[in-house]
């Protein structure tokens, strides 16, 4: 069986990001950029269906700028096989992203493809979904565990109040949330082994696929400052600023 | 008020103290002695007189000279993250807590220094530092909780020394209250300044027992560019030397830690964290280094596979993200905590570098020999020749014997040092734990030089005594 893995690269989860001066978008300028960690999860699920003999080959796919290799670098280096680039410029939306990864599933015509179920930076939660209806597949999202059998595959989803199973037929796609697993580290050797590793360019045309934008960003401005706290000197007044200031009891 | 079992100040004595930094601030109940009372060593019993919380500067100097008037101990108290009993108030002692001095402030971005109250934490001065595109490099496990104060009267390593120095280093300046009461201001933040002795330096890793430090002006550097952290699996000890000796030769390394299996195991198990990877091996060395080119990593994958070549390393991994980094991190920093559960024996000492293999397995083979039953967890900051060597305490045994066999442990331990030409006390200071050993490390001259200066800034003898030495 065949995993397709879609990766995202992103500003790394433990840096503080800053809006730019004139408030057009992220500053992305010297900022550490990592693997996005929902993806992290999705690559480390599908190096440990190989590991288990149930997947056959696992394939690692982004869509993004010739710097998103170094993530394909990293997923291959966690127990991928082979990747593939579908160069774009600039900030691509997820529609688009969806149809890119629809192309590839064409081509690719695997049997599972796993996705985050968001990126930490446009938190859209959509190409996922986006690609189940693209692709015509069926599609369990925010698994928390996923088990393939025959030829179909079960799903636990985190669901609001729940954990939800649902048993989908292959080929499916699966968006992974942070309890399924803990992705490894990469190794040294495997990082060596990666570069050697087959990594195909396509373009969007290859993949017959316009890219059109149908979003503008606006504007990005950081959150608003929190507030310096009090100190209460009693509970009296603790509990009369609760009531009156905040009102909230 | 008079919750300790003895009060030993009269209440005359009481009320001049709540005179001087208000009634409120002077605590005298069990559960302040007991808190403030000691650091991080478990082998005294806190019994201060009273815990006072000074909010000045003079009224830490109006405390000092009634406590030189009355003949009162005074131990100055700052983030009490101290391993050898330095901060320990066990003989009725007036604690002084700096938690009060806690001011960040005339930041000069030119001379890139800034003037900190003793009482700032240091991951405060590190987040400043940050804040201001800056970075305060000494950085150690506790640093969430130790003072600036504490670290100066301690010379703090931690984990950043090969690349940065000690705390020493960052000092630019600093204000001490002597033992009578007199406020020196040292070295006012020059860069040069060859006028005499350097009375500063003096000060810096007293341990207390010069007089209060109550203020300093800190050096702060540009922030680290992208820190690759790598953990490698190493065989032996002296393969770790091996690793050292190769990666220093060729790159600029801002950390070189090791730990052994057993620190790792610990880790692993209490702290919920992920093993770096499974192929078994003794020791584990941990690197961090800038990435300030791309090229950086390519070197260091470069010297890795010589290593592997070489039979000095069998496996390893490198931090894909700053999360990662964190992680691979904690491997090592939180080792400290995660044994404080065995009330471990500490040592913290230190040879030079390349003695350190030699060194290594003598301690070892004495140690094992004399204890078989006792768990020995190894790790440290190799890179600068100071290893921590824990022996655990068996649960079933209780803790007076324990610490009185690790005591003859430790005898012969410092002999071996001594015959190195080490330490026996690399960064942890000596406060009361290791003053017995300081004549492994010192010779009865320079002890009776330092009883001399301690007298010099101290006459009557009341600041932290009974530290480092006996006068």
């Amino acid at each position: 069986m065949k995993v397709l893995v879609a990766v995202k690269r992103v500003v790394d989860y433990n840096v503080k990001v800053r809006a730019k001066a004139d408030g057009s978008d992220v500053d992305l300028n010297n900022v550490k950029m990592a693997i996005n960690p929902f993806c992290e999860i999705a690559v480390e699920e599908a190096v440990r269906l190989k590991e288990a003999g149930v997947a056959s080959e696992v394939v690692v796919v982004s869509v993004g700028e010739k710097s998103c290799q170094e993530q394909i670098r990293t997923a291959l280096a966690l127990g991928a096989d082979r990747g593939i680039q579908v160069e774009t410029e600039g900030a691509v939306e997820p529609l688009v992203v969806a149809k890119l990864l629809k192309g590839v599933v064409e081509k690719e015509q695997p049997q599972l493809v796993i996705l985050g179920k968001q990126s930490i930076d446009g938190d859209n939660n959509q190409t996922g979904q986006m690609l189940g209806a693209l692709a015509n597949m069926a599609q369990g999202t925010f698994a928390s565990e996923v088990k393939v059998d025959g030829d179909a595959v079960s799903v636990t989803r985190e669901v609001d109040g729940g954990l939800q199973t649902v048993k989908l037929k292959l080929p499916a796609i699966v968006t992974t949330d942070l309890r399924l697993n803990e992705p490894r580290y990469a190794s040294l050797p495997n990082i060596m082994k990666a570069k050697k590793k087959q990594l195909d360019v396509f373009s969007p045309a290859d993949l017959g696929v316009e890219v059109k934008s149908h979003l503008t960003q606006l504007r990005v401005e950081p959150p608003a400052e929190r507030q310096a706290g009090i100190k209460v000197a009693s509970v009296d007044e603790l509990v009369d600023k609760l009531k009156n200031e905040a009102k909230v009891i | 008020m008079n919750d300790l079992a003895t009060p030993r100040l009269s209440p005359a004595t009481l009320s001049a103290l709540a005179d001087i930094v208000g009634a409120e601030r002077v605590l005298t109940d069990a559960e302040s002695a007991a808190h403030y009372g000691r650091d991080w060593t478990r082998f005294h019993t806190p019994t201060p007189s009273a815990v006072l919380l000074p909010g000045s500067i003079e009224e830490v100097q109006d405390i000092v000279r009634l406590a030189a008037r009355e003949g009162l101990a005074i131990v100055p108290s700052g983030g009490r993250t101290g391993l050898s009993a330095g901060a320990v108030a066990a003989n009725g002692e007036l604690v002084i807590a700096l938690d009060r001095l806690s001011s960040i402030a005339d930041f000069n971005p030119v001379e890139r220094t800034v003037r900190c109250g003793a009482g700032v934490i240091t991951e405060q001065l590190q987040q400043f530092a940050e804040g201001q595109g800056l970075y305060y490099p000494v950085d150690f496990a506790s640093a969430g909780s130790s003072q600036i104060g504490g670290n100066i009267s301690t010379n703090a390593g931690g984990i950043k020394v090969i690349r940065h120095g000690m705390t020493r280093d960052w000092v630019a300046g600093l204000k001490l209250v002597t033992g009578t009461g007199e406020l020196l201001d040292l070295n006012r933040g020059l860069v040069k300044n060859n006028a005499g002795y350097d009375l500063r330096q003096l000060v810096i890793g007293a341990e207390g027992t010069l007089g209060i430090v109550v203020e300093a002006t800190m050096a702060l550097a540009r922030p680290p560019q992208d820190p690759a952290v790598l953990v490698l699996g190493v065989p032996d000890m002296g393969a770790i030397m091996q690793v050292l000796a190769a990666y220093q030769a060729k790159m600029d390394l801002q950390a070189f830690e090791f730990f052994s299996e057993l620190a790792l195991q610990k880790v692993v198990e209490h702290q919920g964290l992920q093993r770096p990877f499974e192929t078994p091996a003794e020791y584990y060395a941990l690197l961090e280094f800038e990435q300030l080119t791309g090229a950086d990593m390519e070197q260091a994958m470069a010297l890795f596979e010589h290593c592997v070549e070489q039979g000095w390393v069998v496996d390893g991994v490198a931090s894909q993200s700053v999360a990662q980094a964190e992680s691979l991190w904690r491997l090592r920093e939180d080792i400290s905590e995660t044994i404080s559960r065995w009330t471990p024996y500490k040592n913290d000492i230190s040879t030079t570098v390349a003695k350190v293999p030699d060194f290594l397995s003598e301690v070892e083979q004495v140690v094992n020999g004399a204890y078989p039953d006792f768990e020995i967890v190894w790790f440290g900051h190799i890179g600068d020749g100071n290893v921590h060597l824990n022996v655990l305490k068996p649960d079933d045994l209780p803790v007076d014997e324990f610490k009185q066999r690790c005591g003859e442990v430790s005898q012969w331990v410092f002999e071996i040092v001594q015959r190195y030409g080490g330490s026996v006390s690399a960064e942890h200071g000596v406060g009361l734990l290791k003053k017995d050993y300081l004549p492994y490390s010192r010779s009865e001259l320079e002890i009776d030089l330092m009883r001399q200066i301690k007298r010099a800034f101290d006459p009557a003898g009341i600041m932290n005594p009974g530290k480092i030495f006996d006068a």
